[in-house]
């Protein structure tokens, strides 16, 4: 669809229009005026409005479509299977889990032994337990809680992302080597613990000691986000989530500037900022960013300028 | 409303080890999550092995769901990417269609099954008109306009804004309308300048999903992407 059918007329707009899609945005008074304005946009919002009427009519009256019953047989054969061997189940041609499952059972036990080290070897860790560790590391030392909190941070880490397949990679290894849709350089990776709304989603991550938005003490709200977004720490699940905001964001690959475990409206979240072809973004995911299941699990997304 | 446990507390079950609470809960739905599966990817074969992949995969990972939708808005959501998915693997790697089949990389290969002889034409027009459009279109159109859900669960299922769903659909049945407009001799009957993937090859409907745009002249552009507004 083009709008040719309707010379002069931009058709995507008028059934966006038709649609609600424009309400309470500027464009909406701007298609109002030209309807009423302009003879060619009436005609074509006369003969849209009336064939998308039939449309929808036509749609609504689509038959149920139960499901077959040799498909619903099979279902039920793999769920009998599935259950049989909860743990290793896969799917026909799915060869990944098992080359995981390798990978963990030999990196648990060092990763077990090792927690005492891994707040210094997964800086993204710290960061999930509420603090910055890159740019604010003098911050953090300089406030006397620097090698207390620390130690109390590692204890998260197993929970956190010890059982997570890859996890003795090197943080900058993960992202080179599974970052196809939003390979970058290492973002800055910040735990503000803000907690944003639409409005301040675009505004710079305030200071971590500072942030006025925070919504309890650090411990607390490092606690929360790490329980949250654990399975989103740049040692997991980062890089899947930053490739599920890339397919969603639909303008190629992304340059991810700054990751933020942070809130929005009040629920944990992570905030990234990215530049892509389409300029630069704010976007919020829920905890279900990067799953199968959750997509990009996107909250609020708002352009930067 | 169904009666006996909830669908959290059969999702609850299977994960504390019943065996049979994931199939009981997938019995509940499976007609609604087949129909949403069939007329999004318009395979019959593709459905079954998308949903199917996609509730294993919700029976594996049953311990990741947050509780923050409906179970069923969650399982939707799985088999509908698992259907999306499907059709982008198509694209990326389109397939030879077989000598009797008219299968596309995006569209379903056929109008779904016959309608009543009444409006008989009709109904395959808009059949096919659906089955043409964008997937991303068509799952919302699918979810909206057929299955009837919210504007707001079609949202949580397909993990966009409101304002995108909106879209999607509006912009969707416009497409289907001028299908039917050119039925009943409107201007895509031969009198006025065709779409420009009106009758498009394989794959072309990304394409066209992608290039849509202001009308000719370019006098009323499309506002810039913003929340709500964007038609992806």
């Amino acid at each position: 669809m083009t709008g040719a059918e309707f010379h002069g007329v931009d058709v995507d707009l008028l059934a966006d229009y038709l649609g609600g899609a424009l309400a309470g945005t500027p464009d909406e008074s701007v298609v109002a005026t030209l309807i009423a304005d302009d003879p060619a946009w009436r005609s074509a919002y006369e003969s849209l409005s009336g064939d998308v009427a039939l449309v929808v009519a036509e749609l609504g009256r689509f038959e149920p479509e139960p499901m077959p019953e040799d498909v619903a047989a099979r279902l039920e054969a793999a769920f009998a299977e599935a259950g049989a061997r909860p743990q290793l189940t896969l799917v026909a041609g799915d060869e990944a889990p098992r080359v995981r499952e390798k990978r963990k059972l030999r990196w648990v036990t060092p990763i077990a032994i090792a927690a005492g080290t891994v707040a210094f070897v997964g800086f993204g860790l710290d960061y999930l337990a509420g603090r910055d560790g890159g740019a604010s590391d003098t911050a953090s030392s300089s406030s006397g809680a620097g090698l207390t909190q620390e130690r109390r941070d590692t204890a998260n880490a197993p929970a956190i992302g010890g059982a997570e397949p890859g996890y003795g990679e090197s943080q900058s290894q993960r992202f080179s080597s599974e970052a196809p849709k939003a390979a970058s350089p290492q973002p800055q990776v910040l735990t503000t613990g803000t907690d944003y709304t639409r409005a301040t989603l675009a505004a710079p991550a305030p200071e971590p000691l500072l942030a006025p938005g925070a919504s309890s003490s650090p411990d607390a709200a490092g606690a929360t986000i790490a329980d949250e977004l654990g399975r989103l720490s740049p040692m997991a699940g980062l890089q899947q989530c930053l490739n599920e905001i890339a397919e969603a964001n639909g303008a190629g690959p992304i340059t991810a500037e700054s990751v933020d475990y942070a809130k929005f409206e009040g629920k944990p979240a992570i905030v990234v900022r990215f530049t892509a072809k389409n300029g630069m973004w704010a976007w919020a995911s829920g905890p279900a960013c990067g799953t199968p299941a959750g997509g990009a699990d996107t909250r609020a997304k708002v352009p930067v300028r | 409303m169904t009666e006996g446990p909830s669908d959290a507390d059969l999702l609850r079950a299977h994960l504390d080890g019943d065996a049979q609470a994931f199939a009981v809960l997938v019995r509940r739905h499976r007609d609604r999550l087949w129909a949403v599966a069939l007329r999004t990817i318009g395979d019959r074969e593709e459905a079954a092995d998308a949903v199917q992949d996609a509730l294993l995969s919700a029976h594996r990972n049953a311990a990741k769901f947050r509780g923050d939708s409906a179970v069923t808005t969650w399982l939707h959501r799985i088999v509908v990417n698992a259907c999306l998915d499907r059709i982008r693997r198509r694209q990326a790697h389109p397939t030879v269609p077989l000598p009797d089949g008219n299968h596309s990389d995006d569209r379903p290969s056929a109008p779904e099954p016959a309608a009543p002889p009444e409006d008989h034409e009709t109904k395959l027009v808009v059949r096919q008109a659906l089955a043409d459009l964008p997937a991303e279109q068509r799952a919302a159109i699918v979810l909206v306009d057929v299955q009837g859900y919210p504007v707001a669960e079609a949202a949580g299922i397909l993990g966009v804004a409101e304002g995108t769903i909106k879209s999607r659909c509006a912009r969707g049945r416009a497409r289907m309308a001028l299908a039917l407009a050119g039925l009943r001799g409107g201007p895509e009957n031969g009198t006025g300048p065709k779409p420009r993937d009106a009758g498009h090859a394989a794959g072309g409907n990304q394409q066209a999903a992608q290039t849509v745009s202001s009308g000719p002249g370019g006098n009323h552009p499309l506002p810039t992407p913003a929340e709500g507004r964007d038609e992806r």
